[in-house]
């Protein structure tokens, strides 16, 4: 293994967690350079559940559930940092909202939703009433909205409200059994949620309520994220990186890391922020 | 470091045997990339999630890892089941409680061994008017409450045969009917 470890070339990249270490995958338009694939963050100690990505300040945040933690580091090369560190129980999901420079989280012991700025000041109980066991969570900022998804297996759903938790609603319940990851297509608007139960993955447009099947018969995922025509998610059973076409509802790619264990949370990180229409950037 | 031209350059990974390792650049910190399967850890010497043990013997004997035993009692599709070295159970459903999710958590009871979660442990449901001091915790197995003075039943809901009055709080007052003119 190269010692320059923490160098990432440009374009954009996978970033997804198994054990103790962030590994990234470059991508050549939607293709995964798996032969240029390595580790970018080590911490041994920790197990990192959830993986976001700041395009602002080009630093990757992670959840650990061993002392429960959310903690960062830049990109170009820097020593973590804990921002969160009480008052945890088992933070499981997290995003960040790059406008507005907030950190929402989940956390499936203490049973609520919770908001901080990106340092970690300010924190705030979001949501503590109806969450039993929350884990994903995804921004659209462009939208104001938050997405979240709740495993529980006696009722599972998908929820959304405004970032400040106003108006939360259900989006989806049905035919669901334990979505594990969710992401949100800032280009299509589209919600896609990986489900180990149904083992399927599927879409919503939040708006018309329009529901579609993408591919079936999936084994275990854990998190899932969107990029360009392709969703890629991580796998416990197979322990690696898939990638689905959207469009062509199909698998069509698999990292298979070397170091075999369970994969966890997954995204994207970006050279520059994508361009979206913001109506309130001040 | 390879380039400086000394025999001494590369040291061997300090990692079991067919791991691999890294040096963190900023910290030059040598952590182990490729550890044994259900191994993790700088040196590989800690459990994958899900999973316990001590596989180095850090502190005692080599404890090879292995799966959170739980009891049936934790769900699978969870993180951080376990205490990854102790095994301790840290997340325990069912309303079952105790280092191997092994007996009910307070204020259930029943049997968290029974291999139909229905049948495990149930809410006490003390009668509040009935139980000494308004407890809600009951007996372990039996789920008797700590009935108040002449109250009975399992959840201290109704007073003896000859008493009444439950709602007072202090437990049930004798009848005192009048032997003669009292049927039953």
């Amino acid at each position: 293994t190269r010692p320059d470890a923490n160098l990432v070339s440009p374009g954009t990249n996978l970033l997804f967690a198994q054990s103790g270490k962030i590994d990234h995958i470059p991508l050549d338009g939607t293709n995964m350079k798996k032969e240029e694939a390595k580790t970018v963050i080590h911490v041994p100690d920790q197990v990192v559940i959830a993986v976001a990505y700041d395009c602002v300040d080009k630093m990757v945040y992670w959840s650990d559930i061993t002392q429960p933690s959310i903690s960062r580091a830049s990109m170009q090369g820097g020593q973590p940092a804990a921002i969160i560190i009480k008052d945890l129980g088992s933070p499981e999901g997290i995003a960040i909202d790059s406008l507005s420079r907030n950190l929402y989280w989940t956390d499936s012991i203490l049973d609520r939703i919770e908001v901080s700025r990106l340092d970690g000041r300010h924190r705030r109980v979001l949501f503590d009433n109806d969450l039993i066991n929350p884990r994903a969570i995804v921004a659209d900022p462009a939208n104001g909205r938050l997405y979240w998804a709740d495993w529980n297996r006696d009722g599972p759903k998908i929820e959304t409200s405004n970032m400040d938790g106003t108006d939360r609603i259900v989006l989806v319940k049905g035919d669901l059994e334990l979505p594990n990851g969710l992401t949100f297509d800032h280009h299509s608007r589209q919600l896609c949620w990986a489900d180990a139960g149904t083992r399927k993955v599927e879409c919503i447009d939040p708006y018309t309520r329009l529901r579609r099947k993408i591919v079936d018969g999936v084994q275990y995922p854990f998190a899932i994220v969107s990029y360009g025509r392709n969703l890629y998610y991580t796998d416990w059973r197979r322990e690696s990186v898939v990638a689905v076409d959207r469009v062509a509802e199909r698998e069509v790619d698999q990292f298979l890391p070397q170091k075999r264990s369970r994969t966890y949370g997954i995204t994207t990180s970006f050279p520059q922020c994508p361009e979206v229409n913001y109506c309130s950037s001040d | 470091d390879a380039t400086v031209g000394s025999s001494s350059d590369c040291k061997p990974c300090p990692c079991p045997s067919g791991a691999t390792c890294a040096i963190v650049p900023k910290t030059k910190d040598v952590v182990c990339t490729n550890c044994p399967a259900g191994t993790t850890g700088k040196r590989c010497e800690l459990c994958d999630d899900g999973f316990f043990g001590d596989p180095l013997g850090t502190s005692g004997p080599v404890r090879a890892c292995r799966a959170c035993k739980c009891s049936d009692n934790i769900d699978p599709n969870a993180v951080g089941n376990c205490d990854r070295e102790t095994g301790e159970c840290l997340k325990c459903i069912y309303n079952t409680d105790g280092f191997f999710c092994d007996r009910c958590k307070e204020g259930f009871y029943g049997n968290a061994l029974a291999a139909n979660p229905a049948d495990k442990c149930k809410p006490c449901s003390c009668s509040p008017y009935g139980t000494v001091d308004r407890q809600t915790t009951c007996m372990q197995v039996t789920g008797q409450c700590q009935c108040l003075p002449h109250v009975t039943n399992r959840d201290c809901g109704a007073c003896e045969p000859g008493f009444y009055n439950l709602q007072s709080g202090k437990g049930c007052e004798r009848c005192n009917c009048n032997p003669i003119g009292s049927t039953n």
